[in-house]
């Protein structure tokens, strides 16, 4: 195809009368219609005249005009807004009978409310939210009080969130979610709650009226009712007020989460409460609009996208078609309503989460309550939330400099964050690495481990530059002045640290794989095997951390007995590292037991047709391999270790026993943790059903060809349990 | 996803054909009179169209990577693929797969696939990548079976929200050195772009 480009040809033309732009120095203006003929009677059926530039994205993008799957033109049903508008599709009253213009105003509340739900989970504003007519023309409304006010706050709601959602810049594969261009954003956004207010006052009042008894009447008959039909007064009224206030309450909570260091976290949780009452009682005003639309209470309206089960009036999300994506545009399904007031829950519950978080300073505890957070899947909202949260002016929380979390995080004593070390380059360096990671951490999974596997290599290399400016300024030798005898230590905790964080994220990233579903069966044995190396370095690292640790403890003037005492406790191994070696031993456990089933040919056996096993391992690990995490982990060592694993063997010594008695050794400690606590007894149990498992197929008869065994995560996200079967 | 359950049911049901495997002709792409078949086969299949900008693009650069499968004169599946330079590495990519449905769990496209990617591992690929979406159970068996891993997990590839994989498969290498930087970002231009790629159902 690329042969037959039938590139320039310069062909002597005139030039056509009357054309509006003007030719510039050195061009001329020439028809090339002859020259088009000329080249279309050359062509063959199926070739193409293209540039160089022309690739499969240029192939994709081309359109068949007139093809309406292709050609988002046609489709249209107006041309414009304001062809839209003059057509009466967004009528303003949306009706003279107040009382219609009520039930149809809470329409397209509820509409809204689905709208701005789907667009949460990853459409378009454009086609979404901005599909109603009435917000792409602010001044229209303005003399509708209830529609305006909701308008403006609905327009101010979006902004805020596009803003916390750009800043965190977690949305790489999400930016459809921060278009806005063309869309009228920019209102005044501080007069949209006084207008709010205002008109919540009105409606309450009004409410009252109507429920006061006849009585006193009289005395507020200068307020005029909401609508004509008096009987539906009191379920207009409260079904309107639920409305306003919730986008009140939700106006609030993104203001308060957007003050600096944390500040407004505490009233944020008020507002939330009130955001998800607000929404409840929306739920309940909804048998009541369903009955005024229909006259009965029916239930076949759950994928209705309004309260009411009415279609809304105004909206239209062909309009911006040609604002909304580059590639053609597909009709996009709006969430139902209940499915919108159940993901404003969630969302609520997850911001409710992220404002009762303590603000803590360690490391450690951020990064668990992070990986804690990310358990209940919050979507992008609730994410970049989180994300702005940890990281502001590049600071944790916006008040401790990186510098002092990573001296904190490194047991370092509390003196040494001021030190003059943090001007060193790969100091400053390592303080990026820190800020990056904790943003990577608040991403959705499928980025994270991506990102993940990126940033191995970065700690990695950070490693070997600092180790390396250690050695150059302080040398092997150990007579150094005092000052210079901090600098060592520092950079030996350090650099300790920096070791046990890059097995850190080197486990996560593995354990992620599982998440996203990324390994097969047949690949669980080298998965479990690399997470058992990797998990034996963390393991190690966080020993040596904590015996460090003690021993700045003990410089810091104790008495000699409790000296003593911390020896005595220094022999016994730390309850972080058994709690890893649980995790260890069941690791080696599956990695054995997958290797002897396999060994004993009694499951996975592959084709291999195209490559093997090896080249399976290099594709999975290939991340970890180039940053040497950790050393000597390869491919060799992997078959070594797993080569001859038999049944027997496995049943003579039982690591699943060792991982259950270490996990009930070890509960004792964390009695205050319950995360911890749950997670000791998850592992508790994939230990003991492999345990019975594995005994079960050893006796049943290794090579019995009716034996099922298969594995599947019923106890534990990543920890798979056996499960055997006769067939 | 509720479709393609169907769809299962369907396969397991009546309308299976009977056949023997050696009915099946395989061809190598052959030129413009194959193109419809080709487009027809891969529209059926297809949420959305591909412009025939798309189909040429790949079958006219590539014809020795597309394949048709015929029975009794009837085409019934077809793969078609592209490779080419890609971050220093030289790779294939296997863009439409398509077997109609009363053909199905007959090997028909593991045979198809299987020749196109013998083309590539001679032309000197590296390795060879797709994307599939992650609930479409039996491309994943078909393409496990065959020696590809997950690679990585594609956020809301397809404007129906639904994630994708991107599957790779390693071509083994003489030297057993670590490879060289091949890591690939995802939205590049070497493949189909997003949302509109292999939605086949
Ligand atoms: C995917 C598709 C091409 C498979 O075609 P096929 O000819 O049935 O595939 P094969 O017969 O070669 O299947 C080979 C193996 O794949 C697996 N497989 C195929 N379809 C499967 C299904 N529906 N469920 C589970 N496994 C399946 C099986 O392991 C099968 O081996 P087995 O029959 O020995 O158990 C076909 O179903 C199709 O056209 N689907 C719609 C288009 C599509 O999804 N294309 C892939 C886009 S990436």
């Amino acid at each position: 195809m690329e042969g037959q480009a039938a590139g320039e040809a310069v062909m002597d033309v005139s030039l056509p009368e009357g054309n509006s732009i003007t030719s510039g120095e050195n061009t001329v203006w020439a028809d090339i219609s002859p020259l088009l003929d000329a080249a279309c009677r050359d062509l063959e059926d199926g070739e193409l005249i293209h540039g160089e530039n022309f690739n499969l994205f240029a192939a994709m993008s081309a359109l068949e005009i007139m093809d309406p799957k292709m050609d988002s033109g046609i489709v249209c049903k107006y041309y414009s807004v304001n062809e839209a508008i003059e057509n009466g599709a967004a009528p303003v009253p949306i009706s003279l009978d107040k009382s219609v213009d009520v039930r149809c105003t809470i329409d397209i509340m509820d509409h809204l409310l689905a709208c701005e739900a789907t667009w949460h989970k990853g459409h378009s504003l454009a086609q979404t939210v901005f599909s109603c007519i009435y917000l792409l023309r602010p001044e229209r409304t303005s003399s509708h009080a209830l529609l305006h006010s909701f308008c403006r706050v609905m327009r101010a709601t979006c902004k805020a969130v596009v803003s916390v959602v750009s800043d965190a810049r977690t949305h790489e594969e999400e930016d459809l979610f921060t278009m806005t261009y063309g869309l009228p954003l920019n209102g005044d956004d501080d007069k949209c709650l006084t207008m709010l207010n205002a008109v919540e006052e009105t409606t309450c009042r009004q409410l009252r009226a109507c429920k006061a008894p006849s009585s006193k009447k009289r005395v507020i008959e200068d307020i005029e009712p909401l609508q004509t039909n008096l009987e539906l007064e009191e379920g207009y009224c409260r079904a309107l007020l639920c409305r306003l206030r919730f986008r009140k309450h939700f106006y609030h909570v993104l203001a308060c989460l957007r003050r600096p260091q944390g500040r407004g976290l505490e009233l944020a949780r008020k507002h939330i409460a009130s955001c998800i009452s607000e929404l409840e009682c929306a739920l309940s005003s909804s048998e009541f609009l369903r009955s005024v639309a229909f006259g009965t209470y029916d239930d076949q309206i759950e994928d209705k996208t309004t309260a009411s089960g009415c279609e809304p009036i105004g909206f239209d999300a062909s309009l911006n078609c040609r604002l909304s994506a580059p590639t053609p545009p597909r009709a996009i399904k709006i969430l139902s309503w209940k499915k919108a007031v159940e993901y404003f829950i969630k969302l609520l519950h997850d911001l409710d989460v992220i404002c009762s978080y303590s603000l803590d300073p360690s490391l450690e505890s951020v990064l668990h309550f992070v990986v804690q957070f990310q358990k209940s899947q919050p979507d992008l909202v609730a994410r970049a939330h989180l994300q702005r949260l940890l990281v502001q002016d590049g600071k944790l929380y916006g008040q401790d400099p990186v510098f002092a979390v990573i001296t904190r995080a490194a047991a370092l004593p509390e003196a040494t964050k001021n030190h003059d070390i943090q001007k060193n380059e790969f100091i400053v360096q390592l303080g990026q690495l820190v800020l990056n990671l904790l943003k990577i951490l608040c991403t959705n999974s499928a980025w994270k481990r991506r990102k993940l596997g990126k940033i191995i290599q970065d700690w990695r290399v950070i490693y070997l530059q600092l180790e390396l400016a250690f050695k150059k300024e302080f040398g092997e030798n150990a007579s150094v002045s005092n000052d210079e005898n901090v600098c060592v230590k520092i950079f030996q905790h350090i650099l300790l640290w920096v070791e046990e964080q890059t097995y850190w994220i080197a486990s996560q990233f593995l354990i992620l794989g599982f998440e996203l579903e990324l390994y097969s069966p047949s690949e669980y044995c080298m998965v479990y095997w690399y997470i058992y190396v990797v998990s034996i370095k963390l393991a190690e690292k966080t020993h040596l951390k904590t015996a460090v640790t003690c021993g700045t403890g003990k410089r810091k003037g104790k008495k000699k007995r409790d000296c003593l005492k911390d020896v005595a406790r220094d022999y016994r191994i730390p309850p972080a590292v058994l709690f890893l070696q649980c995790q260890i031993c069941l690791a080696e456990g599956l990695t054995m037991m997958l290797a002897a089933l396999r060994n004993e040919h009694m499951m996975f056996q592959s084709l291999n047709i195209f490559n093997t096993e090896h080249e399976r391992f290099i594709q999975h690990f290939d991340l970890l391999q180039k940053a040497c995490i950790p050393d000597h982990a390869s491919y060799p060592s992997f078959n070594e270790s797993t080569n001859y694993a038999r049944l027997s063997n496995l049943v003579m010594y039982n690591y699943f026993k060792d991982a259950q008695r270490i996990a009930k050794e070890v509960k004792s400690s964390f009695s205050n943790d319950p995360d911890k606590l749950a997670e000791l007894r998850r592992l508790e149990q994939v230990a003991e059903h492999n345990n019975v498992a594995l005994n079960v197929i050893c006796r049943v008869g290794v090579g019995d060809p009716s034996l099922k065994v298969s594995f599947e995560f019923n106890h534990h996200p990543y920890f798979a349990t056996a499960v055997v079967k006769r067939s | 996803m509720e479709s393609k359950k169907n769809e299962e049911e369907e396969e397991h049901g009546t309308e299976k054909l009977e056949f023997e495997a050696s009915e099946i002709e395989y061809v190598s792409y052959g030129g413009e009179h194959h193109l419809p078949l080709v487009m027809s086969l891969v529209d059926q299949e297809l949420s959305e169209p591909y412009s025939i900008f798309t189909y040429r693009y790949f079958v006219y650069l590539w014809p020795q990577l597309s394949f048709l499968a015929f029975h009794r004169g009837k085409c019934v599946g077809t793969v078609v693929c592209k490779m080419g330079e890609h971050r220093n590495t030289f790779r294939g990519y296997i863009a439409m797969l398509v077997v109609i449905k009363p053909y199905r769990g007959r090997g028909i496209a593991t045979e198809l696939v299987t020749r196109s990617i013998q083309v590539m591992m001679e032309s000197g690929c590296e390795e060879v990548t797709l994307e599939a979406e992650v609930t479409n159970k039996g491309a994943l068996a078909l393409y496990g079976r065959l020696g590809f891993i997950r690679a990585k997990r594609l956020f809301r590839y397809y404007l129906n929200g639904v994630d994708a994989f991107r599957l790779k498969l390693l071509f083994p290498r003489q030297d057993l050195h670590p490879l060289a930087d091949k890591d690939d970002g995802h939205g590049h231009t070497d493949h189909i772009p997003s949302e509109r790629c292999c939605e086949l159902h």
